[in-house]
C-alpha cells in the first residue's frame, strides 16, 4: 500500500508540486517574454503575399486613415493586375487601429501571429505607429509607417524593420521657422497636442526658434480629442504673441481651425500662424477655415510631369470616395507601398532582411515621385528624405479642389532632421528575427 | 483680475452647456433610477438629424429637397431644433420598450441594455452618415465673433449658453411646478402607491424616457457647432454627463446644474492656466468631492445603491 503524499516513483508529492509550479511558471514566463528571436517562414512558393493594413479608420485620424487605405489598395490592385510581386498575388487584411495605441498593438499582434502577415503598412497617429513598431520588432515584421510624422519615429523610436515615409515635424519646422522669426517676429507661442507627435514636433520647433534668436513665451498643451479651444484662444488673445506655432493634428486641428476662423483670429492684425503640417483629408473636411503658413509633402496641382496622370488614375480608382483628389496622405500611402513592391522585386526575395537591405539607402528620382527634388531612404534612420513644401490658402483657386498656394519647395538636405541619426540606434541586420513571406 | 474674468465667464458658459448635456441623463437616472448609457448616442443622433435637415443633402425626393433648400437656413435651423429631437424621441420610444423588462430588477440589467443600445446606435450612425466629421450649418447671425475691449469671443457660445439656461428653466418648471412633475417624482419615489392612485406608470415612464431622449438630442444640436459632428461624439457627452450626475448627487436637479457649473469652471480656468490639466481637472474635482460626500453634493439614498 502506497503512503499518501508519496507517489510510486518515490518522489515526495510536495516536491512534484513545487517542480510543476516552477515548470509552469517558467513555461508561462517563456511564453510571455520570448523567445525574442522568432524565425518565421510562412508558406512560400506561389502562395499570395499577405499584407496587414494597419490604418486608423476611426478616431482622431479616421479620415486620413481611410484615405491612405484607399491609396494602398490602389497600388495592390495595380500590381495584382500585372501579375503580382515576384509572380505572387498580393492579398491584404485590414482592421481599424482606432487612432489608439492599444488598438494598434492588438491589431499588429493579430495580423502577425494569427493572419501570418509578414509586412504591415499604415500609420497616422504616432502613438499607434510606435505601438505597432514594438510588436513588429519582436517578430521581425517589416512595418511601413506611411504618414505618422513625429520626429521620434525616425529618432529614438526608429527601428531596423520600420520605414518612415512622411516628412516629419522637424523637416516642416526647418522649412518655415527661420524665415518666420526673421520676417514676422521673435515672440512665439506654441500650441501643442499632448502626445508624442505634438511633443517631439514642439521640441524641434522650439530648438529652431531659439537657434534663430526667437523666444517661446508659452507652450500650451492641448489634450487629444479637445473640441472646444475657447480657453486656449482667450489665453492667446491675452498673451498677444507675434507668431503661433501649432502642432495640432487630425480632427483636433480641424476643430481648432474652425474656431479660430469663427473668431477672426486669422485676420491681418492678429498673430501669424505657422501650422506645422496640414493633412489633405483634414483640409478637405473644412477648406473654408484654412489659414496661416503650413507644410505638406505633396499637392495634387504641383506643376510637375506625372501629377495629372496620377490624379486621374487615383480618381478612376476612387470614384465613390469622399475626397475627389489625392492629397499628401494618400500620396505617401501609394509611394510607400509601391516602393515596397519594387524592393521585393529588386531583392528577388520575400525575406525580410533582403527587403530591408533593398530599401535602405534606395534613391528615388524626383520624376518618379512627382516632387521637385530627388529623394532617398536614409540608411541611418529609415526616413524618406524628400522635398518639403510650404503653402498657404489659395485666394485664386482654379477649381473647387485648389485650396493650396504653394509658396516654396525645399531640398531634402536643407530640412534634414540633424538630431535624428544620433537618437536612432538601429540594431544590426543579423539581430533582426528573419521572416520569409 | 481682468485676466481671470474671461476664463471665469468661459467656464460658466461651458458649465451651462454641460448642464444641458446632463439634463436628460439626470431626468432618467433621477426619476426612473435607470442609468441610460445610450444617452451619448441619442445626443449624437440629435446632431445628425439636425445635420440632415439643415445640410445641403436632405433625404427627400428631388423636388421636395429643392423646395426645402429654398427655405432660408435660419428657418431650417429653427425647424431642426424641433423636428430632430422629435425624431430622436421616436428612437427613445423603441429603447424604452426594450427597457421595460429591466424595471424593478438589478440596475445592472438596464445598464447593460443601454450600453448595447449605445453601441448599436453608434454603428448605425457610421453606416448611415459615414465616419467622417461634419459641420452643422448655423445661421450667419449666430456665428462670427463678439468683441469686448481687447477680447474676441464666439457669438455662438452666448447663444448656446442662453438656450441651455432657457431649457434648464423649463425643465425645472415642469418638474417642480406642474402636476406632471409631481407624478413623475412620486412615481420614482413610490411606484406602487402611484399605480394604486390610478396613474398609468408605464405611460409615465415612457414619457420621462422620451423627454430625456429629446433633451439629449436637443443638447446634441446646440453643442454640435462647437464640437463638430462625428460618430463617437456621444462618448464625449456621456462621460461628463455621468460624472456630473455623480458629482451633483443622483436625482438632484440643482445638484446636476451646480455640478455642471463647477466642472465648467474647473475645465475653463485650468485650460487657461495649466492647459495639460484641463480635462483631468473634472475628474480631480469628482475625487475631491466624492471623498467627502459619497453621494455627491446633494445626493440622497437611491435604489441604485441596493
Amino acid at each position: 500500500m502506497k503512503k499518501h503524499g508519496k507517489p510510486a516513483l518515490g518522489v515526495p508529492r510536495r516536491t512534484i508540486l513545487k517542480g510543476s509550479l516552477m515548470t509552469a511558471s517558467l513555461a508561462g514566463v517563456g511564453a510571455f517574454y520570448g523567445p525574442w528571436h522568432h524565425n518565421r517562414a510562412f508558406a512560400q512558393g506561389k502562395k499570395p503575399i499577405k499584407l496587414g493594413l494597419t490604418n486608423d479608420s476611426s478616431g482622431q485620424f479616421g479620415n486620413s486613415g481611410q484615405d491612405e487605405h484607399r491609396a494602398i489598395r490602389m497600388v495592390i490592385d495595380e500590381w495584382n493586375a500585372k501579375g503580382g510581386v515576384l509572380g505572387r498575388k498580393i492579398e491584404w487584411v485590414t482592421a481599424d487601429t482606432e487612432s489608439s495605441p492599444a488598438a494598434g498593438t492588438r491589431v499588429a499582434e493579430r495580423f502577425i501571429t494569427r493572419e501570418d502577415c509578414p509586412i504591415l503598412i499604415g500609420a497616422l497617429h504616432s502613438g499607434v505607429a510606435n505601438a505597432i513598431t514594438q510588436v513588429a520588432n519582436k517578430y521581425g515584421t517589416i512595418f511601413l509607417n506611411t504618414n505618422s510624422s513625429a520626429p521620434s519615429e525616425a529618432g529614438e523610436n526608429c527601428s531596423r524593420i520600420k520605414f518612415v515615409w512622411d516628412g516629419n515635424g522637424t523637416n516642416f519646422s526647418k522649412a518655415a521657422v527661420a524665415n518666420a522669426v526673421k520676417t514676422i517676429g521673435k515672440n512665439w507661442l506654441l500650441l501643442t497636442n499632448d502626445y508624442v507627435w505634438g511633443h517631439s514636433t514642439a521640441a524641434a520647433t522650439k530648438a529652431l526658434i531659439e537657434a534663430n534668436g526667437g523666444k517661446i513665451i508659452d507652450n500650451l498643451l492641448v489634450p487629444q480629442n479637445t473640441r472646444d479651444f475657447t480657453s486656449y484662444l482667450l489665453k492667446i488673445q491675452q498673451i498677444k504673441p507675434q507668431v503661433i506655432g501649432t502642432a495640432i493634428a487630425g480632427d483636433d486641428n480641424k476643430a481648432l481651425r474652425e474656431q479660430i476662423t469663427q473668431l477672426k483670429l486669422d485676420r491681418p492684425g492678429g498673430p501669424a500662424w505657422i501650422n506645422n503640417q496640414q493633412d489633405w483629408p483634414d483640409v478637405w473636411g473644412s477648406p473654408q477655415s484654412l489659414f496661416g503658413v503650413f507644410g505638406t509633402s505633396w499637392y495634387h496641382k504641383l506643376n510637375l510631369p506625372g501629377v495629372p496622370e496620377f490624379v486621374k488614375k487615383w480618381q478612376d480608382a476612387n470614384k465613390d470616395g469622399p475626397i475627389p483628389v489625392p492629397g499628401n496622405v494618400s500620396y505617401n500611402g501609394y509611394m510607400a507601398t509601391q516602393e515596397l513592391f519594387r524592393a521585393i522585386e529588386r531583392a528577388g526575395s520575400t525575406n525580410n532582411i533582403a527587403i530591408i537591405k533593398a530599401l535602405e539607402g534606395h534613391k528615388m528620382s524626383a520624376k518618379d515621385r512627382m516632387q521637385h527634388f530627388d529623394a532617398y531612404i536614409d540608411p541611418d534612420t529609415h526616413q524618406v528624405q524628400q522635398t518639403i513644401y510650404l503653402a498657404r490658402k489659395n485666394e485664386k483657386p482654379v477649381d473647387n479642389t485648389d485650396h493650396f498656394e504653394i509658396l516654396s519647395w525645399t531640398e531634402p538636405k536643407d530640412v534634414m532632421d540633424d538630431a535624428a541619426p544620433t537618437k536612432c540606434k538601429l540594431v544590426p541586420h543579423d539581430k533582426v528575427p528573419s521572416v520569409d513571406a | 483680475m481682468f485676466d481671470l474674468l474671461p476664463h471665469l465667464l468661459n467656464g460658466l458658459v461651458l458649465g451651462l452647456l454641460l448642464a444641458l448635456i446632463a439634463l436628460g441623463f439626470m431626468l432618467i437616472i433621477g426619476l426612473m433610477e435607470q442609468i441610460n448609457l445610450a444617452h451619448g448616442s441619442l445626443f449624437a443622433l440629435g446632431a445628425y438629424f439636425a445635420l440632415m435637415l439643415t445640410g445641403p443633402k436632405p433625404p427627400l425626393p428631388p423636388d421636395a429637397a429643392a423646395f426645402w433648400l429654398q427655405i432660408p437656413l435660419g428657418w431650417r435651423y429653427a425647424l431642426a431644433l424641433v423636428i430632430a429631437p422629435c425624431l430622436a424621441g421616436i428612437v427613445g420610444i423603441a429603447v424604452e420598450v426594450c427597457m421595460r423588462r429591466t424595471y424593478g430588477k438589478d440596475p445592472l440589467y438596464g445598464l447593460l441594455l443601454t450600453f448595447g443600445v449605445a453601441l448599436v446606435l453608434e454603428e448605425l450612425i457610421r453606416l448611415t452618415w459615414g465616419t467622417r466629421d461634419h459641420v452643422l450649418p448655423v445661421p450667419s447671425g449666430m456665428s462670427g465673433a463678439f468683441i469686448f475691449q481687447d477680447l474676441i469671443w464666439s457669438t455662438y457660445r452666448f447663444y448656446a449658453a442662453g438656450m441651455a439656461a432657457i431649457v434648464i428653466g423649463l425643465v425645472w418648471l415642469l418638474i417642480e411646478k406642474t402636476p406632471y412633475g409631481a407624478m413623475i417624482k412620486a412615481g420614482a419615489h413610490d411606484s406602487e402607491m402611484v399605480r394604486a392612485l390610478g396613474v398609468n406608470l408605464s405611460k409615465l415612464r415612457l414619457g420621462v424616457f422620451v423627454l430625456g431622449t429629446m433633451l439629449a438630442a436637443f443638447a446634441g444640436i446646440i453643442v454640435a457647432p462647437i464640437w463638430g459632428i462625428r460618430p463617437h461624439m456621444g462618448v464625449d457627452a456621456v462621460v461628463p454627463a455621468f460624472l456630473i450626475i455623480v458629482l451633483g448627487g443622483v436625482g438632484s436637479f440643482w445638484g446636476a446644474v451646480i455640478a455642471s457649473l463647477l466642472v465648467g469652471l474647473a475645465v475653463g480656468v485650468s485650460g487657461a492656466y495649466a492647459s495639460e490639466w484641463s480635462l483631468l481637472s473634472m475628474y480631480l474635482l469628482l475625487v475631491a468631492i466624492v471623498s467627502f460626500r459619497a453621494r455627491g453634493l446633494f445626493g440622497k439614498k437611491s435604489m441604485l445603491e441596493v
